[in-house]
């Protein structure tokens, strides 16, 4: 194998995140003060990493034998896993204290799920896909059981479990089915073998098999049921994890892998109204249900299911435009969560108590700034200008028409102006809602920081949208 | 019929009888050993795929070492008798039947009507499983799945610890 | 000036933000309220010298564009920071910050003592930010800002007082069924908006809208981006069937009513639909569409406006009615005619407004005209301007009300027929009667409220000079507008000024025949006698012998009723609409789906259940095999599909 040292800038954040791992892991065992050093050393490692990611962004590279390709989209994604992983890490300093879990390797398996983000949205071969997703996966069944006194924290991390397992018993039969149909797993080596205008079905039944798998993990119906019992029943920072940078990371195999797939007649015959299906699910199933959720992290569970239905517009779309449109939701999407569930985890009392959204009653008068940022958050979820989530779902639906796919869009309109009421109930019910809120706040300087961070990238975007997907439109 | 297709042939009806046996089985220990009979199978098709590497690791590590723990676990905990979810409820067995036969027949349909490729010339040669060849092919172009392998192992060990061992409270 | 046109629209948000921000801390209301009341001043005058810079050009290099910076760009969509400052929009934000002005001044006095005095003012300027994006726009996408930020601030205002009680539900109620309402009619905004996207690859008026006229698309699109885009004007200029909202909205403080729900935010849709005039043209059963909504919005409103007693009230049903008398000029063809009664309708309308902002104010809360009476010697300042609104409204020459609903009048005469004059007439006498109902109740006849509680007052100067100069504009604002028929063709001085923006509608408009000036004369005479006649008999009527209006009631019980209660249309919505698909989310998909089908299977008590046990793992396993046994199932089904498609 041809190996040459200049390479490594580009995979550099890769070689980075694995030593800080092992690094962790031997702060871990052998001193004393890991406690105050880990969040930090972790904090501070995914800001670098977001930071080198940007700075190579436009150096395509490939390596280790076309196993993985670096600069471009993989690079926005990479900058998103670990800007967003810092907010993460942020987010849990004082809500394992608070919530009494805390033990080192919480920080340890954050690293190594984002590790396993980055590997997917580099790969460039299937095996490369399934590794990462595997190491992401394992990451997230453990963190969803960390409470591991909480009963719903086991019922969450079991469940998670079981039901992962199966789908990704999909994804490995799809994988195999693909392979057998065009002798290799190359992706792009696979797009060249797949004769789809012939008899391939299976071919094809291998591509759906594996986007079904991963409908489970962007949490499409109908394969959306674990969400939210797991999204509920996981510590606040791990729902935080996987609902944002978690689902970005399975979008990302799914733009990589399927969406190459819409440019070829026979398949796009085919997939579209499937992958088009899923999302008028998602979106008109998703926002109804929401409307009657009281508990706010099973409500969030809801809305997160509307948003995938919103992304898969821009997946079915199979257009440029769309799969654009679909990164730039999945950044705006994943700072309004993670700021949305930063808050949560700032308001959330010891036993899992103040999660229902009756809770919030008059935190608008008593928590000023707290309530105001969740407002801005609520806002920026429904969708209204001018915050991130409303140049996302613009571009999505305008990739839609330019498909032909006006129906979808309307759909996705409708479901919006459905989601309106259940973001705003928890606005309402903060502001004019007549009795004081009963609860105090352990305030937490940590959590504010990234979760005031995540309100200004959700502003920026919404503001200036255009030179953000300018950015990703010139890959 | 060649010896090679008698050969698949038995194997082949040995891994689907002893997975039907085993998910059927009431007891688990008697589950278990279907299991082991089911990864001696897959490892006799192993061979006839020319990986005799991989069906000696599959009897090695899968039916001698990971299946004798499992058989451990089970001795030790003795699980009662569980009350059967499909026993409560006929009409998901009923449902789960027909959904898996369907599948079971659009797979073979899709199989069957698919024209495939031509085979890869390499997979049917003897020396692609040996050992020399899966060493080479691991630390050469199958090297970062490899290393990820690692941590995805090193991901797995640290959760185990995590959820189970009591010291850590 | 025009260069910097971007200067008024910076200044209230420099407001905005000032008071928003630093509010609470500087709490001193003088500052605050000089604060917000400067911008919007500061505002005005640049709109002002802009206007009156392009006065002196000639017609034809009237229509600029400025660009400030590039917004967003993405693909083929340009969308920049970009005013169009032409003779339309010149107006409009002329109307916009010069009543916004006067109603911020008159706020300073009537919120004094608020608690949250800095929070209103920070929203009233965000409205005008908003609301000057909205007319000053040059691009769609800008526009929806606006429309969308406007829609924010009703919001933000309506519930202002939220903790206060309005009629059966609390006035955050009031503010989310504005809200949501709202919504609906956004819905049909945007889909226009893709339409337009996706037939002229453009959102910029300047390079759609030329190519209108010219386009060789089939009618059908034009008809739907227009229904659509009217949808949406009727969300926001409470049109049939989605005015609702309006009179809810007067939960909000009385200057929010007057500069919002009056003057400037429900004409957006009058200005939306002008403003592409010429998509309507090409749509010629959308035009009809909006003539028609328009008509029945004026009579139904007005009929329910005979009968309320809330004094708002009355004036949110005659705000409605008045909006449907634009679109109906809209829906005729006569464009600059909407315009024009939008200009003269934020005069006498905000002028109503503040003067029963006065009353309630002097009556400490009382909003039930029943409990008011003899006002005038009480507060004579608010009595003469109140008058002088009222007889504005009412059509009575030379006031302005009358030229600009003249206007309209001849206008749905000339391109509409006969019938269209006639439902238009006959509200318009409605709209005398229930108007000098209303001030003859107030300000006349017997006191009917307590005297030892309550103690009637003059408000202050602060609050009443406002109101003297928009009683001024009231008289003369209608002079820019004197009928063609007195004037000759060039005499009309708003229409020649607004002509050349309408000018391809116009052309494609087929006008009706020939008309005498005779006709015209008829028709304005028997309106003006029509309108005097009800005039005095409201006043015979609820001075002199209150019993009539008791016995007509009583005799006509049921459709007193019905008027009453506005048709009772806001209880078929909940019957209809609301209750089914709140129905449908809690009886089927959460108590059904949800609840029954997986919880019910297995956990749901789980949580109630004991927390160890032998339960949990049954509930646990048996939870995974449903969800399991669903994805099966579609997988099952999706195979199908794909199967059966080769």
């Amino acid at each position: 194998m041809d190996f040459n040292l200049s390479d490594i800038t580009g995979y550099l954040p890769l070689v980075i995140l694995a030593a800080v791992v092992l690094i962790s892991l031997v702060i871990e065992m052998y001193i004393k003060s890991a406690p105050k050093i880990l969040p930090w050393l972790t904090v501070i490692s995914f800001l670098g990493l977001s930071y080198q990611s940007l700075l190579t962004i436009g150096k395509p590279g490939s390596f280790f034998n076309n196993m993985l390709a670096t600069g471009g989209h993989v690079n926005i994604f990479w900058f998103l896993f670990n800007f967003g992983g810092a907010v993460v890490a942020l987010i849990t300093i004082d809500y394992l204290k608070k919530t009494e879990i805390y033990h080192g390797e919480y920080y340890i398996l954050l690293q190594s799920s984002v590790l396993g983000m980055m590997l997917i949205a580099g790969a460039k071969d299937l095996i490369m896909v399934f590794v990462g997703l595997e190491l992401m996966s394992l990451t997230f069944y453990i963190l969803a059981g960390f409470a591991r006194k909480r009963l719903f924290s086991n019922e969450a991390a079991l469940k998670y479990f079981l039901l992962g397992a199966f789908a990704t018993g999909f994804i490995v039969y799809g994988l195999a089915l693909i392979y057998g149909s065009s002798q290799t797993l190359n992706i792009d080596k696979l797009y060249e073998h797949f004769t789809f205008e012939s008899k391939n079905i299976v071919g094809i039944i291998g591509l759906f098999l594996f986007f079904a798998g991963f409908a489970f993990k962007i949490a499409s119906v109908p394969f959306h049921m674990w969400v939210p019992d797991v999204y509920q029943g996981a510590p606040t920072s791990t729902t935080a994890l996987m609902s944002t940078v978690g689902k970005a990371a399975a979008f990302s195999a799914l733009i990589i892998v399927v969406s190459p797939a819409f440019g070829k007649e026979k398949a796009t015959e085919i997939l579209t109204p499937l992958v088009a299906t899923f999302a008028t699910l998602s979106m008109v199933y998703g926002s109804i249900t929401a409307i009657m959720q009281t508990d706010i992290k099973r409500m969030l569970a809801y809305s997160s299911i509307v948003h995938a239905g919103y992304m898969l517009i821009g997946l079915a779309a199979g257009n440029k435009e769309g799969i654009d449109g679909v990164i730039f939701y999945l950044i705006a999407y994943s700072f309004m969560n993670l700021g949305a569930f930063g808050l949560i985890s700032v308001l959330e009392g010891k036993e899992e108590k103040n999660l229902a959204i009756s809770d919030y009653t008059g935190l608008g008068s008593k928590y000023p700034v707290l309530a105001g940022l969740l407002a801005l958050f609520m806002f920026s979820l429904t969708g209204i200008p001018p915050f991130a989530a409303f140049f996302g779902k613009y571009y999505v639906f305008m990739a839609a028409i330019r498909a032909d796919l006006l129906w979808l869009a309307i759909v996705g309109i409708a479901a919006s102006a459905i989601s309106l009421y259940f973001y705003l109930r928890v606005v309402v019910v903060m502001y004019f809602g007549k009795d004081e809120s009963k609860f105090e706040v352990t305030s937490s300087n940590p959590a504010l920081t990234g979760i005031i961070v995540s309100a200004l990238l959700v502003i920026l975007m919404g503001v200036l949208p255009g030179s953000i997907i300018d950015l990703i439109a010139k890959f | 019929m060649t010896l090679e297709q008698v050969l698949f042939g038995f194997f082949a009806l040995v891994a689907v009888v002893s997975a039907v046996m085993m998910i059927t089985g009431k007891n688990p220990v008697v589950s278990a050993l279907f299991l082991v009979l089911n990864f001696g199978a897959l490892s006799g098709t192993y061979v006839l795929l020319r990986a005799q590497f991989i069906a000696v690791v599959q009897i090695i590590v899968y039916a001698g070492a990971i299946m004798v723990l499992f058989l451990f676990v089970l001795m030790l905990l003795r699980p009662d008798r569980e009350q059967s979810y499909f026993k409560d409820k006929p009409q998901m067995k009923l449902l789960a039947i027909i959904v898996g036969v369907l599948m079971l027949a659009q797979i073979a349909y899709a199989v069957l009507s698919t024209t495939t490729g031509k085979v890869a010339e390499e997979a049917s040669r003897i020396e692609t499983g040996t050992i020399e060849n899966i060493g080479r092919e691991l630390y050469t172009t199958y090297l970062l799945p490899f290393e990820a392998i690692a941590f995805v192992l090193l991901t797995a060990t640290l959760g185990a610890l995590v959820l189970s061992k009591k010291k850590l409270d | 000036m025009t260069d910097y046109i971007y200067l008024a629209v910076l200044f209230p948000l420099i407001g905005f933000l000032i008071n928003g921000l630093f509010g609470s801390k500087i709490k001193n209301e003088k500052i605050t309220g000089g604060i917000g009341t400067a911008m919007v001043g500061l505002s005005f005058l640049v709109v002002l010298f802009s206007f009156i810079e392009t006065l002196g050009l000639p017609a034809d290099k009237r229509s600029r564009i400025v660009e400030w910076f590039t917004w967003l760009e993405a693909g083929g969509l340009k969308a920049a920071a970009a005013y169009q400052v032409d003779q339309l929009s010149l107006v409009m934000s002329l109307v916009v910050t010069g009543v916004g002005f006067l109603i911020h001044i008159y706020s300073i006095g009537y919120m004094h003592g608020d608690k949250a005095f800095w929070r209103f003012f920070a929203y009233l300027n965000l409205f005008i930010f908003a609301m000057m994006n909205l007319v000053l726009a040059d691009n769609f996408v800008l526009l929806f800002l606006g429309w969308e930020g406007v829609g924010l601030c009703s919001y933000l205002l309506i519930g202002f007082w939220y903790d206060r009680k309005f009629d059966k539900g609390t006035v955050a109620d009031a503010s989310k069924k504005a809200f949501i309402v709202n919504r609906i009619g956004d819905f049909g905004f945007l889909v226009a908006m893709f339409f337009i996207f996706s037939y002229f690859h453009s959102l910029n008026f300047s390079e759609v809208l030329p190519l209108v006229a010219n386009s060789e698309l089939k009618p059908w699109v034009f008809e739907a981006i227009a229904l659509f885009m009217f949808l949406g004007a009727t969300g926001k200029s409470a049109q049939i069937p989605l005015y609702v909202w309006l009179p809810d909205a007067m939960a909000g403080p009385t200057p929010v009513s007057a500069l919002i729900h009056a003057a400037t935010m429900v004409t957006a849709g009058v200005y939306l639909v002008a403003r592409t005039g010429i998509i309507f043209a090409m749509a010629p059963t959308a035009m009809m569409v909006v003539a028609i909504v328009g008509l029945c919005t004026a009579f139904f409103a007005a009929t329910v406006g005979l009968v309320q007693n809330d004094i708002k009230k009355v004036l949110a049903y005659s705000t409605v009615s008045q909006l449907g008398y634009m679109f109906l000029a809209l829906g005729v063809g006569a464009f600059s005619s909407g315009i024009f009664h939008v200009m003269t309708h934020a005069f006498f309308k905000a002028l109503l407004f503040l003067g029963a902002g006065s009353v309630i104010h002097g009556m400490h809360e009382q909003q039930d005209i029943q409990h008011y009476g003899g006002l005038k010697k009480y507060m004579p300042k608010t009595y003469i301007t109140f008058m002088i609104a009222t007889i504005a409204i009412a059509g009575i020459p030379p006031f302005a009300g009358f030229f600009s609903k003249d206007e309209i009048l001849w206008m749905s005469y000339a391109n509409g027929g006969l019938f269209f004059w006639i439902i238009g007439a006959v509200t318009s006498l409605m709209t005398a009667f229930y108007m000098f109902r209303l001030t003859s109740l107030t300000f006349e006849g017997k006191e009917r409220f307590d005297k030892h509680h309550v103690h009637p007052h003059e408000s202050p100067n602060v609050m009443v000079i406002p109101l003297m100069i928009l009683a001024g504009l009231s008289i003369v604002g209608g002079w820019v507008g004197l009928p063609k028929v007195f004037v000759g063709e060039s005499g009309n001085w708003l229409d020649s000024w607004l002509a050349p923006i309408f000018k391809d509608a116009t052309r494609k408009i087929a006008h009706g025949g020939f008309h005498s000036h005779f006709e015209e004369y008829l028709l304005m005479t028997l309106t003006v006698i029509g309108a005097v006649a009800s005039i005095m008999l409201a006043r015979h009527i609820y001075i002199k012998r209150p019993q009539i209006a008791k016995d007509v009631a009583e005799s006509f019980k049921g459709m007193y009723k019905t008027l009453y209660n506005k048709y009772f249309v806001d209880e078929f919505y909940q019957k209809t609409i609301i209750d089914p698909l709140v129905g449908l989310s809690d009886k089927f998909l959460f108590r059904f789906t949800d609840a029954k089908l997986i919880d019910g299977a297995v956990n749901g008590t789980a949580k109630v259940v004991s927390f160890f046990s032998a339960h949990l793992r049954k509930f646990q396993t048996g939870v995974a095999q449903f969800y399991a046994a669903v994805m099966m199932i579609t997988i099952v089904g999706a195979l199908f599909w794909i199967i059966l498609s080769f």
